[in-house]
């Protein structure tokens, strides 16, 4: 964790989290009492800071317009501390208990003031210079990353969040503008360029998103530790540059993607940053590994038309450019064989011709439910075939979010091929899916063979299975909402939304019973002539996913609901009181942790003090006993760890909560129950956040 | 049948209480509570007598302990710039506009002598174990090991001995939660556990629930649960803890205790602005202000310190500390009339002390009112019996003498300082001096070396021993000497020029 600073007014220094709970900060410039420069010397001053937690982010910035110049922010698991290193004081001292595994700072949406916003465990906090949290939100999982974008050109700064859940919401101060769903958990995220921003994934993908779209991106093998955004080659636009964890660092066009420049480290990049390290006024790349080897780029002067890339990068291309070549004359190759093929007579009805194939062959695909069996678990079909006695030789079906990669390949043994083949798709999250399916078609004996490109689109609801002849149990919660639109529409929606077996026909009213396939647990879905919708479910989750999805395609803007859960309130109470105890115990395993660490200290001065007169029998006596305590001290540790866990993912599953209680609500009402909920767990209202949670407002 | 007697034993307890009378207050609620074990009245009384009894204002003044100036790292800067920090007080006498060494004296933590010892002003963090626990043992300056133990481990057993059929309440058998519910009977609890019983734990478990226990956040249990924190070095927590209480009621102790945890992480700029946000609530308030100054004070920034010292004495003209700190500040910038004034005020105020009586020689003697000089110093040889006291009066003796060009006395008045203690480094490097004179350079050497030896941080006799090494030829040992000087003394000008000569001489070699 990498960030630099201008702590003392003018001047930036480089500043990094250590492993052993430290923080350093490198001043290039040996600093009098004025705070002048005197020489502008590279070896300067390092400093150590002590910060006795683990630190888990850092960041600098002008927090305290009132000073004219940048205050250190550290997170560690449990706390965040603003300090200033040029007084040597803080600014204030807070606790997190949801964490803060990120902080940024900057201006968000209408705020006045600078805030450094950090995030935790499923929650968002912005802070002010006293230490006031002027901002709050909940989001669906543990954030990793957070970057401050003017996302919709508005002239206010929109903060974008990358989370565990893989991903990326855009805030619009309380309220979520976009969401775009990734492949693995956003562990980076930068802006670029006015609505740009670059983003890294724990598999190694790094991109570009301009607004909700990616503009583009590629995947490595090595994962990005750190990206930002650079003016290298200085051509008024500035480049995505990206760290990687074998210590590989290029620099890639915002735009397309294309290296420009490429450097290597013998370690791991531990962060990238930028300031006018050695000359002022001059911005420079600062590049440091994991071993500590700091290097500063230049950007290019812009008189010279000179490229980043030496001559290896063009005899690269070349080598690129034959290979293509060499592929074509293959694929020439090919052709001139089939076409000479084709002219010879058919000798024999099994002697089929190399690689041809009936011009009219298609290739279909269905897809279609299937209930758990006792060999596999319930699953949506996709079934591929062929419309003649051509065989599947292979299918590569790419798809986002279903397999553990982003691809996978069926390849069935030569002697099982058949004219279709069955795949089953096991869906984890209730998200629309695109699947790109590749089929290759030909005869058994075939060499080449011809690729059918399918795109198939797995529709959002597809693990619940219709069961309408069946009396389904109905479930207790539910929610209860009124829209302005026809069930004709409502009818669409389900047909486009559902995996059904045939298309629903719309009359007046609406009674749908849905089984899921993950959990076997009932959905019903039920709408009358007065147009009231009532979704019945257990699940939370699944009713917020209905409303979210429904309100977006019949484009309802506000949307309050009546919300019915007696299963999840119960256990959101149980989670609170379970809070509460483990508060209390931590108050006590802390006290007696401090008993102990006192201890030892006066055991540590008086066991060197028999050893300084040369009393070796006390001496050993007192290491000894020094020994015991310490066994003692760290047993305490562990349980205080294990308790500290425990806390801490309850204090997830209660965010959680109020997370999914938002979701049931759309535009307005959806802030007003995250902020309503804030309040009332700060006023330990427990009452109130029932109320919140089943009315949407307090 | 005494009058007292025929009075309700309730009352005549109470009374007892108000008068003072501890013990008594305690003996007679013991009685009531044999006859009936139930009365909380009783109970209540007895606790706060008992606490009474060996109750400290725990608000001033701390020693450090070793432990914790070795094995603690509460402070986040490890090296902050000059002047931010109480660890590295500005070396640069000039900058700070302070005095430099040569006419001030320092500490073994490179901080000029205050007016006013305290603890803590005499000793310093040292660097190593090792250091630490020889100076304890050499010095005067014995500290205790750790906070725990020290000066409130010994409270705890006095408070065993008042009682010697056990304890007045077995802690470990309390009902904490039951308790922390009544607040009436919690606070005389809390401070008897606290204060009588000195066991930090249960109080701060009796604390933190009676935090719980009240909705509206009570400042009177926030402060205390943060004492509990403080006492078991947590420091962060107490400060969260302060914090919200002096939202709540804002007193002068909180800004007290709230300093003590800036110092404790050694952030004396936010104590300092702490301090001046409390004046600006309790304006003109002493305590207040003697903090600050104490803390520029520490910070090496004198004239700021004075100017604090000096509002001081507006407010309250019988302050001992700022008329002490402002009277050595005027004796060591070469203004010893003016100095002698406030000794003088001091002497008014029936402060009669042969220390004072020592410092008011020494000003007379730079003031050339001669006649006054042996008067003063021979009613503060008169005055004690302390044989510390008396060292370091001989050796002010010793000091006149040597300026007045009486090396026979100035000898003796420095045996007899040696005589009293035998560690005074001092006295030892004068001798040097005068034996130097003498011509007798081996005993100049070896005085010199015993000097040093017992205190490393004076940088006059290590420069006195190379300069004489370096008149006996040995250019090397004159320039490892030399080198300790300039590290306890930078700017010293007279070594800086010796070791360019050295330093000439090697590079001829």
């Amino acid at each position: 964790m990498v960030t630099i600073g201008k702590y003392f007014g003018d001047y930036p220094a480089l500043t990094c989290a250590t492993n052993g709970d430290k923080v350093f900060i490198h001043t290039p410039h040996k600093l009098s009492e004025s705070c002048r420069p005197q020489s502008a010397n590279v070896g300067g001053d390092v400093s150590l800071l002590n910060i006795n937690q683990k630190v888990s982010s850092i960041c600098a910035g002008n927090l305290n317009p009132s000073l004219d110049y940048d205050v250190l922010m550290v997170g560690t698991d449990t706390n965040l501390i603003a300090y200033d290193i040029a007084q040597n004081m803080d600014l204030f001292y807070r606790e997190t208990p949801d964490g803060a595994n990120a902080i940024t700072f900057g201006t968000l949406g209408s705020f006045q003031d600078q805030l450094a916003i950090v995030g935790g465990n499923c929650s968002i906090q912005g802070f002010d210079c006293e230490g006031n949290d002027q901002f709050w939100t909940v989001t669906g999982d543990n954030v990793r990353s957070l970057a401050l974008v003017d996302f919709d050109k508005d002239g206010h700064k929109e903060l974008i969040v990358g989370s565990e859940d893989f991903d990326i919401r855009v805030f619009r101060e309380d309220e979520i503008i976009a969401e775009m769903t990734e492949t693995e958990t956003i562990t980076c995220l930068h802006p670029i360029d006015e609505c740009k921003f670059g983003y890294a994934l724990g598999n190694g993908t790094i991109g570009v998103y301009e607004r909700a779209s990616r503009s583009w991106r590629i995947k490595s093998k090595s994962h990005a530790v750190s990206i930002h955004s650079f003016d290298l080659n200085n051509d008024g636009v500035p480049e995505l540059i990206t760290g990687w964890s074998n210590g590989k660092i290029d620099v890639r066009n915002e735009s397309s993607g294309e290296v420009i420049f490429r450097d290597n480290f013998n370690s791991s990049v531990a962060g990238i940053v930028q300031g006018a390290y050695t000359q002022p006024g001059n911005d420079q790349l600062i590049c440091c590994s994991v071993e500590g080897e700091v290097r500063g780029y230049n950007s290019l002067t812009p008189q010279k038309g000179q490229t980043l890339m030496d001559i290896n990068v063009e005899q690269e291309m070349i080598r690129e450019l034959t290979q293509k070549k060499q592929t074509l004359l293959m694929e020439l190759k090919n052709y001139q064989d089939n076409l000479s093929q084709s002219q010879k007579p058919l000798t024999e009805e099994f002697d089929k011709p190399g690689s041809l194939i009936p011009v009219n062959t298609q290739v279909e695909t269905e897809l279609s439910v299937q209930p758990e069996t006792q060999e596999s678990p319930a699953h949506v079909l996709l079934t591929i075939s062929t419309n003649n006695d051509t065989i599947i030789r292979a299918v590569t079906i790419f798809a986002e979010g279903i397999f553990d990669g982003e691809s996978h390949v069926i390849h069935p043994n030569a002697n099982r091929l058949s004219s279709s083949l069955k795949m089953p798709l096991i869906l984890p999250k209730d998200t629309p899916v695109d699947a790109h399916v590749k089929v290759l078609v030909g005869y058994k004996n075939c060499v080449h063979y011809h690729v059918f490109e399918i795109n198939r689109f797995v529709p959002r609801f597809s693990m619940y299975i219709l069961c309408s002849q069946l009396p389904v149990p109905e479930p207790e919660g539910y929610v209860k909402f009124t829209i302005n639109d026809r069930v004709q529409r409502v009818c669409i929606w389900i047909n486009q939304n559902f995996l059904l077996k045939e298309l629903l026909q719309a009359g007046n009213n609406l009674h749908l019973s849905f089984m899921s396939m993950r959990n076997q647990t009932p959905l019903l879905f039920k709408m009358d002539q007065f147009k009231q919708v009532i979704i019945q479910t257990d699940d939370l989750d699944v009713a917020g996913n209905i409303v979210q999805s429904l309100a977006t395609y019949l484009k309802i803007e506000d949307l309050n609901v009546a919300a019915h859960f007696p299963e999840e309130l119960k256990s959101l109470n149980a989670l609170i009181e379970k809070v509460d105890g483990l508060n209390s115990m931590r108050q006590t395993l802390t006290a007696g942790i401090a008993d102990h660490s006192n201890l030892i200290r006066s055991m540590v001065v008086r066991a060197e003090d028999t050893r300084l007169i040369g009393d070796i029998k006390a001496m050993k006596q007192g290491y000894t006993e020094l020994y015991h305590l310490n066994q003692d001290l760290l047993r305490d540790y562990n349980i205080r760890c294990n308790n500290h866990t425990e806390l801490v993912s309850c204090l997830k599953q209660v965010n959680l909560v109020i997370q999914k209680a938002s979701r049931l609500r759309v535009g307005k009402y959806k802030t007003q129950v995250v902020t309503a909920c804030r309040a009332a767990i700060k006023n330990n209202n427990i009452s109130a956040l029932v109320k919140i949670i089943t009315t949407g407002a307090s | 049948m005494p009058p007292f007697e025929r009075m309700d034993p309730m009352f005549y307890a109470i009374s007892n209480f108000r008068r003072r009378k501890f013990k008594e207050c305690a003996e007679l609620c013991t009685s009531i509570l044999e006859k009936s074990p139930y009365d909380q009245c009783a109970w209540t009384l007895k606790t706060r007598a008992l606490t009474e009894q060996v109750y400290v204002d725990d608000l001033d003044l701390e020693e450090e302990s070793i432990s914790e100036s070795l094995l603690d790292e509460n402070a986040i800067a490890q090296t902050a710039r000059p002047g931010t920090s109480l660890k590295t007080p500005s070396d640069n006498a000039q900058e700070t506009m302070g005095i430099s060494p040569a006419v001030r004296p320092v500490t073994q933590s490179g901080r000029p002598v205050t007016g006013f010892i305290r603890p803590g002003t005499q000793s310093s963090r040292p660097g190593t174990m090792e250091q630490a626990l020889q100076t304890a043992r050499t010095a005067h300056t014995a500290r205790p090991v750790s906070s725990a133990s020290g000066r409130y481990v010994r409270l705890g057993t006095a408070s065993m001995v008042s009682s010697p059929d056990g304890p007045f309440i077995n802690l470990a058998r309390l009902n904490l939660s039951k308790y922390a519910t009544r607040p009436d009977l919690a606070k005389s609890l809390f401070e008897y556990i606290f204060y009588h019983e000195n066991d930090v734990r249960t109080a701060s478990t009796l604390a933190s629930l009676a935090v719980k226990s009240t909705k509206e956040p009570d400042w009177w249990w926030q402060f205390h649960s943060a004492k509990c924190f403080y006492r078991m070095l947590l420091y962060r927590e107490a400060e969260v803890l302060l914090k919200s209480a002096l939202e709540q009621q804002e007193t002068v102790a909180l800004y007290h205790y709230i300093n003590k945890v800036y110092i404790k992480m050694d952030q004396p700029l936010q104590a300092i602005a702490m301090y001046k946000k409390g004046l600006n609530r309790f304006a003109g308030e002493v305590t207040l202000l003697i903090g600050i100054a104490r803390i520029y004070e520490s910070l090496n920034d004198l004239n700021e310190s004075v100017s604090f010292y000096r509002q001081v004495l507006r407010f309250d003209s019988m302050q001992v500390e700022a008329i002490a700190c402002i009277a050595t500040h005027h004796f060591y910038n070469d203004q010893p009339e003016i100095a002698l004034k406030y000794f003088r005020r001091l002497l008014q105020m029936g402060v009669y002390k042969s220390e004072l009586f020592c410092n008011m020689g020494l000003c007379c003697f730079y003031a050339q009112q001669y006649d006054m000089v042996m008067v003063c110093f021979s009613k503060a040889l008169a005055l004690t019996d302390d044989s510390m006291l008396l060292a370091d009066i001989w050796y002010n003796v010793g000091h006149v003498a040597m300026g007045i060009g009486d090396l026979n006395l100035a000898h003796q008045c420095f045996r007899m300082t040696l005589t009293y203690n035998n560690d005074h480094a001092e006295a030892y490097n004068n001798f040097g001096v005068i034996e130097f004179k003498k011509g007798h350079l081996a005993m100049a050497r070896a005085f010199y070396q015993s000097s040093f030896a017992l205190a490393p941080h004076m940088f006059e006799p290590h420069f006195n021993f190379a300069s004489l090494n370096e008149k006996l030829g040995d250019l090397q040992g004159s320039y490892n000497a030399v080198r300790k000087a300039l590290d306890a003394f930078p700017e010293h000008t007279d070594s800086k020029e010796l070791i360019q000569q050295l330093r000439q001489h090697f590079s001829l070699l």
